[in-house]
């Protein structure tokens, strides 16, 4: 053999294995480490599961939840099942909550404004510094005797955070402490004590009702309760053998709850009220209201006749015959008032109606009807609050009145509409701090922002409200530690108490939250008579409150039966529709706006589960979209998924049209919860807003907004994005996928196998 | 001529090939994920075999999770701040220790995300740790003696008549 061919063999050889040493290398997998615990966490046990319960903060409702962690990590939410207002349900908003814990978009440590308000510039600063700013703030406001001039605007804190808060703003001696949300239920609150008396929102018995008659509560996807009363609409309908509840929704809009109904009543916007007092006509007419005031009621309701309220409703005169003698025959029977109806420019007056239904019927304090809660059994306050809105405080912004502003978990500037002028008026106060998880529109407003934890880092406690007809308390506790530098609200309160000092700090010594909890929790064991016969100790107490997740009642007290008079209401019933602005000929739609039934007033905007689930009635994601009535689009040439321009005498923002036969023709309706300006990646820039291009109109009563309160007018505009559904078409196209059988040949059929 | 340049090319080919499949091998072999090198040079030999330590003083969890559970540096330390505390290897250990950061061990049985393996339930069956991990007693460094694929899994569960022990989502669910 040649030396040279020697030589390229010996060099294939090397290559060769050269080669294939680094393929075998490039073809096996990464190693992966095994980390051990440097010292092992006596709770933990890698790979199972640690359940702790606690509180569902995502909406008003006070469920109870149970949360999944492993390892440390929160993984899943469940209902917990021994909670008397989630019964073991929890929905996909408390599904979602997870992802506000890992959401990236989350404040990682606490803010200091650097360039102008509302640019976005802030930089980092520890919490020491953050504290001492905020506390030197308020010092100063104290000493030129300012103390009145700091506001401090929650959402709705219900338990020992909203003591702590009274306490805290009391001891500092100013008495604006606002709770404002947009879903809320002061209009409720005010027409349920205006007419019944009671002072807390009743429990509304809806599995044990026969015969459900909902102005517009979509209780199966956001009103008041909404995991409590589905499933309380699933007892109603298949809980007792042979009876089959019936549920009739009045509405303009189908809404999810109206979708599940037996019949749709789609009534005028802003005539419901009209409706349900029309239906209270005929039941003192033909006589079967049996009080001694009878005759009183006739007079008061005299002028509702169904022929007028037909003419004004848009319903039948005969189904509103049908309607009454219904709803006063079957028993037990519940009218509920919901949302849509509420948020009326009368929105009081149809609650007030909705009442008058209820206690001509005989249901209240009933089973199966309208059961009054007690008031809240650790501090036994009610919960109707004082006559401050959201509106007085923009005055008193706009009116240099406020040098301070707190702002907790609350977003003011995206649930008002532009008209109300929030965000002129936020700019007129020196400084604002805003105690947030994410940077909401409000947020974005502020001079210092304190991060603080979210639901599943915190300590807390909450009193349901509606409570089941007797009290539910549910304990929140830390189900992972803090991921990131936040600090929980309480505490935050608290250190700033030790800032500010003086008698501030003598109210509120304690050290942590945590402390302040189980005082407070310890003094009510001490008081309430039941919780004491409960546990032995305190301690024995507390750590079974910790495991249940709460304390309520072992049985159920029956509620007590309160009577609506004719007097009460008189001056809260209307005469006639609600108002809305623009005049038909040139605004010829009624606009009806609905808390979006995953984004509620925008919140779970940020989150994106929520985001890339399809909406159950028209399964659109990622976006807004106004409902059209096929009729009309058809009119204006509006095709399925065209842009289009709503325009309000006050604005006009940019929707897709979706086509919904479940709509008034003479009605477009349009979800809330869409359109930030900021609040995170998933948020941002994301459909639009619709209270932007609402009035400014107010409940004369309550202060509270009207959402239904504006007409407006549609018009095709060029855009290049695309409405994104999952939905190809509603109609079956022969396709036989729902089979049908009408009535005759239904019993024709049973007669024959007879 | 032409001939044997292709016959030449033909064998520097086969050499090619061949000892591409020698130098897989060695890598195969050597630095084996089979057996990889560990951060401290922990001998199972010494601990379980000659002190005859039992597997559940270490691996605690085998009886109550789906992971047997590698020891925390704590329990290591347990005994090694009294016990040989002057060898190199324990002094690795408790700079691990004292500098407050766990040993990132490599995993030597290494199963993928979709395979549900759970040693509650083999232990608590009363299966032997050996069964799987072979004679760990005698290893130095740790080797991995079973293949950890799915037709191994199966065997044993078929040949024990294990219930439901081929159904899919029995490992995977």
């Amino acid at each position: 053999m040649k030396r040279r061919n020697f030589l390229k063999i010996i060099g294939a050889g090397g290559v060769g294995s050269g080669l294939g040493y680094l393929f075998g290398k490039a073809n096996k997998p990464p190693t992966s480490e095994l980390i051990p615990y440097l010292i092992p966490p006596e709770d933990i046990v890698p790979g199972v599961a640690s359940w702790y319960s606690s509180l569902c903060t995502q909406c008003n409702a006070g469920c109870g939840i149970i949360v999944k962690t492993m390892e440390g990590r929160a993984k899943k939410i469940e209902g917990n099942p021994l909670h008397p207002v989630s019964k073991g349900k929890v929905c996909s908003r408390g599904q979602a909550s997870l992802q506000a814990l890992y959401n990236p978009d989350r404040i990682k440590s606490p803010l200091k404004r650097t360039g102008d308000r509302g640019k976005g510039s802030y930089e980092e600063i520890s919490w020491d510094e953050a504290i001492s700013i905020l506390s030197r703030n308020l010092i100063a406001l104290g000493e030129k005797d300012e103390n009145d001039r700091l506001h401090f605007l929650t959402s709705l804190t219900r338990g020992s955070l909203n003591r702590l808060i009274n306490d805290f703003m009391t001891s500092y001696g100013s008495p604006n402490h606002l709770q404002y949300e947009l879903i809320q239920n002061k209009n409720l609150l005010f027409a349920n004590n205006a007419s019944m008396g009671i002072q807390t929102i009743p429990h509304y018995d809806i599995a044990n009702t026969k015969y459900l008659l909902s102005f517009g509560a979509d209780f199966a996807s956001t009103w008041l309760s909404p995991v409590n009363y589905s499933s309380a609409y699933g007892q109603m309908r298949q809980g007792e053998d042979g009876i089959r509840g019936r549920l009739i929704q009045v509405e303009p809009r189908l809404s999810l709850t109206g979708a599940n109904a037996d019949e749709w009543v789609p009534a005028k916007p802003g005539t419901e009220s009209i409706l349900a007092l029309a239906i209270a006509h005929l039941i003192v007419k033909e006589g079967h209201y049996k009080g001694a005031d009878g005759a009183a009621w006739k007079a008061l309701l005299s002028e509702y006749s169904p022929k007028r309220a037909a003419s004004i409703t848009d319903i039948a005169e005969e189904r509103i015959h049908h309607l009454a003698k219904d709803f006063v025959k079957t028993r037990p029977s519940l009218a509920i008032g919901g949302e849509s109806l509420a948020r009326y420019e009368n929105g009081v007056s149809g609650l007030v109606a909705v009442n008058i239904l209820n206690h001509l019927a005989g249901n209240i304090g009933k089973k199966g009807g309208v059961i009054p809660n007690t008031a809240e059994p650790l501090t036994g306050k009610s919960t109707l609050e004082s006559k401050n809105s959201i509106a007085s405080l923009a005055q008193a912004a706009s009116d240099s009145k406020i040098k301070t502003l707190l702002v907790y978990n609350t977003n003011p500037v995206f649930t008002t509409p532009n008209a109300m002028k929030m965000k002129e008026s936020l700019q007129k106060i020196p400084f604002i701090a805003s105690f947030s998880s994410f940077m909401d529109e409000t947020t974005a407003m502020a001079d210092l922002i304190l991060p603080v934890h979210t639901s599943l880092e915190d300590w807390g406690d909450d009193f349901a409200e509606p409570a089941v007809g007797y009290p539910v308390a549910t304990i929140m506790q830390p189900a992972v530690s803090p991921t990131l530098n936040t600090m929980g609200i309480g505490d935050i309160i608290l250190s700033l108490a030790k800032g500010v000092g003086g008698k501030v700090k003598d109210k509120l010594p304690w050290n942590g939250f945590s402390d302040y909890l189980k005082d407070a929790w310890k003094d009510s064991y001490s008081k309430n008579k039941a919780m004491s016969a409960s546990a032995l100790t305190f301690d024995g107490f507390w750590n079974e409150l910790l495991a249940r997740g709460g304390w309520w009642p072992s049985e159920r007290a029956n509620g007590k039966a309160v009577a609506v008079s004719p007097n009460a209401v008189e001056s809260h019933i209307s005469k006639t529709p609600s108002h809305f602005e623009g005049n038909e000929s040139e605004y010829p739609l009624y606009l009806t706006t609905y808390p979006h039934s995953h984004y509620l007033d925008g919140r779970g905007a940020n989150l994106p589960w929520l985001q890339e689930m399809p909406d159950p009635m028209t399964s659109v994601v990622w976006g807004s979209w106004i409902e059209v009535n096929p009729k009309t689009a058809a009119k204006m040439g509006i095709k399925e998924g065209d842009t289009v321009t709503v325009e309000s005498p006050y604005g006009k923002i940019k929707a897709h049209a979706y086509l919904a036969p479940g709509i008034r023709p003479d009605t477009v309706s349009m979800p809330i919860g869409q359109g930030h300006a900021s609040y995170g990646r998933y948020a941002k820039d994301r459909g639009s807003n619709p209270i932007e291009i609402l009035p400014f109109k107010k409940d004369a009563n309550t202060l509270e907004l009207a959402l239904n309160s504006t007409r407006v007018r549609l018009s095709r505009t060029a855009s290049s994005d695309k409405m994104v559904k999952i939905e190809g078409s509603t109609r079956e196209l022969g396709r036989n996928i729902v089979q049908t059988i009408s009535p005759d040949k239904f019993n024709k059929m049973n007669k024959e196998t007879a | 001529m032409i001939l044997k340049s292709f016959a030449l090319y033909i064998i520097i080919g086969i050499t090619g090939i061949i000892t591409f499949i020698i130098g897989y091998s060695i890598n195969d072999y050597y630095s084996t994920d089979r057996t990889p090198v560990q951060p401290i040079e922990f001998s199972h030999q010494i601990h379980a075999g000659t002190n005859e330590i039992p597997c559940k003083y270490c691996h605690i969890y085998t009886e109550r999770s789906r992971h047997a559970g590698v020891p925390s540096v704590q329990r290591c330390m347990g005994c090694h701040s009294i016990i040989k505390t002057e060898s190199p290897l324990i002094e690795k250990l408790t700079s691990y220790w004292e500098t407050k950061e766990p040993i990132p061990w490599v995993k030597v049985h290494n199963l993928p995300d979709y395979v549900y393996f759970p040693h509650k339930r083999h232990i608590r069956a009363g299966l032997d740790c050996k069964l799987c991990h072979g004679d760990i007693a005698s290893m130095d460094r740790v080797t991995r003696v079973s293949s950890l694929q799915m037709g191994w899994c199966l065997n044993c569960h078929t040949q024990r008549g294990v219930k439901n022990g081929r159904d899919c989502w029995t490992c995977h669910q």
